[in-house]
């Protein structure tokens, strides 16, 4: 465990958010006044019920989704106020998405598939970094196939190494574990962790895993909706503790 | 099921949209051709019912010539002419209300504008206007009385811009004089552009019978009395003079010959119709096929998780059926009605070009049902496929992330569409080897199966050439040309499919700009080599009158004007009782010396001087067919009596458009005058006379006749090689009504493929791509699907048409000329196409919002 840090600065926050979704009788309030701050080089874990909105925080924080109210600073900008030009080419440059499900263009070779957004965004290939990244996620050897030929936790692999491979300056994963069992979530959460330690990452992550939430930094609390509590340095049993204590 | 199938249909109800459109596409083709060709005959029906109203008819008994060379007035066989006095031998007989002879010939009328009034290639004549007459109706102004004066048909009226009262010039049977619009009359039949002159009744026997003798007397049977007993109580005393050669028939079997008659003569646009009908039919169901395909795909993820669930193949089947003939009977209706909308559109066109066609659109209820069972029938056909695969689907699938469709492997289509290729081409190689047998009909079954084979083949060379077609957009566009590049190339039998339809109208473009071209450089060259004349009168009425050609020929500076002049005849051999006098032909009369003098035509065997002698010359084709050479005897064959003639020479001319060429003599005494149309006169100057001093005396000599233009060579050249194009208006409107079905079919498949590729195109956007990134990538996808389907299509059609000028070379299509400038605006046309046919989909693309779009099951 690193020795208690000196308050490291911090890479995306928000302020204050709000998201409802539908009007009149039926509004849900998604996310119900959120202030959150997530450390730039650090690993943190956002936990809590289903249906508590940790899926709507990540989408607003990463510029999917719009929030009803509410700022959110990435990286220094406000995003609430881009227009959607600029949306994309924060995704495009400063921004790594991994979604729960769903992940690779099907088409695409692994390897075509990691590249995509330095594609997209018409910059040269690091090799030496790509080499790094794909060594990391060790796919090495699984390059050339399609999705379909992969298996679950690899395709998750796959996805993750995308999100890192233009340098983004944070990476957003919305269960990358969800559907993987203990060893391949094992895979993805090392190798997420590794990013951090190794090549100075920031990652905010949510699981539903206490084990997986271990390996973070931080965890984060949410409940309906609201900030409801944090972990500095957790570890699986604390973890435990604090959610018997929420419910 | 059923409710799961139903649901399935509102659930996705772009993507149902979609199909139903390209089903209903497909059937407005099919329906729309089938009722253009329905609304083509029914015109020249209304003609032949309204004018052919008698209960009886008078006739020659005999076939002979045509009357009529340039098709003006009258229908029906030609036959013997009958004296005019029949008409009161037949008053007299009872039950005979009234009997008028048919009294009709070639006229030209000049109008406001002082210019002749005609429209496109339709007659224009003059009849007499008889009071009693049951079919006209005076409905302003009087009828005509003496040589100077003249109604007009409403529709002429309105054309000229003529009033009544004015005075007009007008060419009433040769002869020019200065005539005044009296009446108004109501014809009772569409006119189908012709222009109409009445006469009063004297003038018109002056005119058209001063022999006296006409084609036919028309009866009208007092009432109760049947067409039959009339024609009983008429025959004997129509054949008593045994000299007279006449006979009487009923109406009725005189409008089913006129019917027959018109039949055949439109044999060509019938054929061409129906040839078109097939290919609307093809593509039609190309469209649907491909909807089908695409959309059952899109939705293998349901049905796994339906088979999951308990849901046996034969019920994923069946709900996909159920759906598939929701969208084919829906497609369908719309499509009958979209169809009978394009006809009106087309008959509005055609109008405009001088074509006036039937007031209804006739709704043939097999049209209909012809329409209605082909959108059904092909949208179940086409979903049937599919089915299966969707119905087999392992329910495993619905487990996993993304459903990829196992791509069957190429190699079947590989193998089937170069098979066919190669059969259609050796097929097309044999019919331009030896055109003489059956060169057309082997030529039209080559290029069916050579664009079949091509379509199959097409994701083949889609894969090949795609990467190529593409090469310039990843150069310049550098991001979204390659995702582009990916899109078409990762799965070319979309790419193909979706071009497929563009491919087969291009090809049509492509081979018709290649035979227009070809068609005019062959008119043009046979000009050159033929006319050594130093100008060439021709009238767009297609007769010249004889005063002008007699005030031409009286010019001091003109040496000759040697008159081509056209009729008709029977041609048999002398002696063969059996079988009768001989097909009726048309034959071309002309001045032997004009050989060498105005004209130069090259001579295969025996000597042009001959004709002096009253010797005729063949063409080389006509008399390779008949077994003609020189010093055969033929009998030649008119309604004024027939002659013994000596083949004395063999020609090949594709200039004189007729088997038989008769010195000016024997023509003279054959055709009479009234039948004889001057088609053309060619003009030779006297040695050293000013052209420009010539050519103005000889426009004023011919001015006063209005219809006769004075042309050189290279004008005369230009004026024929235009009218191909006129010929061509309708297979224009017709391709272009293909080609905007295949842009449509682009942006139906292009959409279901947006549609298709939802997930992919939120991840897309999620990981950075722009809005306008993303609209570009679908527009240049479909660009360079468009440029595809273009450029294999465009190669198809001229390679194709290339081979018909060898084997079409005996109807005049001597050479092959490409038209690289029009077939470059095609290609520059297909990217526009591309980019229209994107607009929608790319729109939609765009407009998808991220978050939705990656979460969409
Ligand atoms: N598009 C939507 N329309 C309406 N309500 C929505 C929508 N998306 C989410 N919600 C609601 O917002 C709330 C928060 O949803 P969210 O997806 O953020 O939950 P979550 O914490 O990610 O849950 P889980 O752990 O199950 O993924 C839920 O009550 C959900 O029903
Ligand atoms: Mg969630």
């Amino acid at each position: 465990m690193d020795p208690t840090p000196v308050a490291p600065a911090v890479i995306a926050h928000a302020r204050g958010l709000v998201k409802t979704y539908g009007t009149g009788e039926t509004t849900v309030r998604a996310l119900d006044g959120i202030d959150v701050d997530f450390a730039r080089g650090r690993l943190t874990a956002i936990m809590g019920p289903s249906g508590s909105g940790k899926s709507t925080l990540m989408h607003c924080m990463a510029g999917l989704d719009r929030a009803t109210a509410g700022s959110v600073v990435v990286d220094g900008d406000e995003i609430g106020r881009m227009s959607e030009r600029q949306l994309t080419r924060l995704r495009r440059t400063r921004l790594g998405f991994v979604f729960q499900a769903y992940n690779l263009v099907p088409t695409l070779t692994a390897a075509e598939n990691i590249t995509l957004p330095l594609d997209i965004a018409r910059r040269p290939v690091d090799r030496a970094h790509f080499d790094a990244v794909v060594a990391a996620v060790g796919l090495g050897d699984r390059l050339s196939h399609r999705p379909s030929e992969l298996s679950g936790g690899q395709q998750q692999r796959v996805a993750c190494a995308r999100a890192l491979v233009s340098r983004p300056a944070v990476v957003f994963a919305d269960e990358p574990t969800g559907n993987l069992d203990s060893h391949s979530s094992g895979e993805v959460l090392g190798f997420l962790r590794r990013s951090v330690d190794d090549l100075g990452q920031s990652v905010v992550m949510v699981t539903h895993d206490p084990n997986a939430a271990s390996i973070a930094h931080r965890v984060v609390f949410l409940g309906d909706g609201r900030l409801v509590g944090e972990l500095l340095d957790p570890t699986a049993g604390t973890i435990l503790d604090a959610l018997r204590e929420l419910s | 099921m059923r409710r799961v199938a139903l649901r399935g249909i509102r659930a996705h109800l772009v993507r149902f949209v979609l199909s139903v459109l390209a089903v209903t596409l497909g059937v407005a083709f099919v329906a729309g051709t089938f009722s253009l060709r329905a609304m083509l005959s029914s015109t020249f029906n209304d003609i032949v019912e309204s004018s052919l109203t008698g209960d009886v008819y008078l006739r020659g008994a005999e076939a002979a010539g045509s009357t009529s060379p340039t098709g003006q007035g009258g229908f029906g066989e030609a036959r013997n002419a009958i004296p005019i006095a029949l008409t009161d031998v037949a008053t007299a007989v009872d039950g005979v209300a009234l009997a008028l002879p048919g009294l009709n010939g070639p006229a030209v009328l000049v109008g406001a504008d002082g210019v002749a009034v005609s429209q496109g290639q339709a007659p224009s004549f003059a009849q007499a206007l008889d009071p009693a007459d049951p079919t006209v109706r005076l409905v302003a102004g009087r009828a005509p009385v003496g040589p100077a004066e003249i109604a007009l048909a409403s529709e002429t009226l309105a054309a000229s811009g003529l009033t009544l009262g004015q005075t007009t010039p007008a060419v009433i049977a040769g002869t020019l004089a200065q005539v005044a619009v009296v009446g108004e009359v109501d014809y009772g039949a569409p006119l189908a552009g012709a222009t109409v002159l009445f006469l009063d009744v004297a003038t018109a026997v002056q005119a058209y019978a001063p022999a006296g003798l006409v084609q036919s007397i028309t009866v009208y049977a007092d009432p109760g009395v049947s067409p039959q007993t009339l024609v009983d109580r008429l025959q004997p005393v129509v054949t008593a003079d045994a000299a007279v050669r006449a006979e009487a028939v009923t109406g009725d079997e005189l409008r089913d010959d006129a019917r027959a008659q018109i039949e055949t003569a439109l044999g060509f646009i019938e054929t061409f119709l129906l040839v078109f009908a097939g290919i609307s039919l093809f593509v039609g169901g190309f469209i649907i096929a491909n909807t089908f395909a695409m959309s059952v795909r899109q939705r293998l993820r349901e049905f796994a998780l339906l088979r999951a669930l308990g849901a046996s193949p034969v019920q994923v089947f069946a709900s996909i059926l159920v759906q598939a003939a929701v969208v084919g009977l829906l497609g369908s209706a719309l499509g009958v009605l979209a169809g009978f909308a394009l006809v009106s559109v087309l008959r509005v066109v055609l109008g405009r070009f001088g074509m006036s066609l039937s007031g209804t659109i006739p709704l043939e209820p097999s049209t209909v049902a012809l329409s209605l069972a082909i959108g059904t029938v092909v949208s179940l056909a086409a979903a049937a496929l599919p089915a299966r695969r969707a119905a087999l689907t392992p329910p495993v699938e619905a487990m996993r992330d993304d459903v990829v469709v196992q791509e069957r492997t190429l190699r079947w289509r590989a193998l089937s569409g170069s098979l066919l290729t190669a059969l259609g081409v050796a097929a097309v190689v044999l019919a331009v080897v030896a055109p003489e047998s059956d060169g057309g009909q082997r030529l039209g079954f080559g290029a069916a199966a050579v664009l079949v084979g091509v379509l199959l083949l097409a994701p083949v060379i889609a894969r090949a050439s795609l990467g190529v077609l593409a090469a310039v957009f990843v150069a310049t566009l550098p991001p979204i040309g390659r995702l582009a590049r990916g899109n078409v190339t990762r799965n070319p039998r979309r790419t193909a499919n979706t071009a497929g339809a563009l491919m087969i109208g291009m090809a049509l473009v492509g081979a018709s700009s290649v035979l227009a071209a070809s068609a005019q450089d062959s008119t043009r060259s046979i000009v050159a080599e033929t006319s050594t004349a130093d100008f060439v009168l021709r009238s767009p009425t297609a007769a010249i009158p004889a005063d002008a050609l007699a005030a031409v020929a009286a010019l001091p500076d003109v040496e000759a004007a040697d008159a081509v002049t056209l009729g008709s005849v029977l041609i048999g051999r002398p002696g063969a009782g059996a079988g009768g006098p001989g097909p009726a032909t048309v034959v071309v009369g002309l001045d032997p010396g004009a050989f060498g003098r105005t004209m130069d035509i090259e001579r295969t065997d025996g000597s042009l001087d001959r004709l002096a002698d009253g010797e005729i010359a063949a063409q080389q084709g006509a008399a390779a067919d008949a077994g003609w050479t020189i010093g055969t005897e033929l009998e030649l064959t008119s309604t004024t009596g027939s002659r013994t003639v000596t083949v004395g020479a063999i020609i090949d001319s594709p200039a004189i458009q007729a088997p038989i060429v008769l010195p000016e003599a024997v023509f003279d005494d054959l055709v009479p005058a009234a039948q004889a149309a001057v088609n053309l006169v060619f003009v030779k100057a006297v040695p050293g006379a000013d052209r420009t001093v010539l050519r103005r005396d000889l426009t004023a000599a011919v001015a006063p006749f209005v219809v006769v233009s004075v042309l050189d060579n290279e004008q005369f050249a230009s004026e024929l090689a235009g009218q191909v194009d006129q010929v061509l208006v309708i297979l224009y409107a017709l391709l272009g009504l293909s080609v905007v079905i295949a842009i449509l079919g682009i942006v139906n498949t292009l959409a279901l493929s947006v549609i298709e590729r939802t997930r992919e195109i939120g991840l897309m956007r999620a990981v950075g791509l722009g809005r306008l990134q993303l609209a570009g990538t679908v527009m240049i996808e479909s660009v360079l699907t468009a440029l595809f389907g273009t450029v294999v299509g465009v190669v198809v059609g001229v390679a194709l048409a290339a081979a018909m000028p060898t084997v079409f070379s005996d109807v005049g299509l001597t050479t092959l000329a490409i038209p690289w400038g029009t077939l470059g605006w095609i290609l520059v046309l297909a990217g526009v196409v591309g980019v229209l046919a994107a607009v929608w989909p790319a729109i939609r693309a765009a407009r998808l919002p991220v978050l939705q779009a990656v979460t969409v099951d």
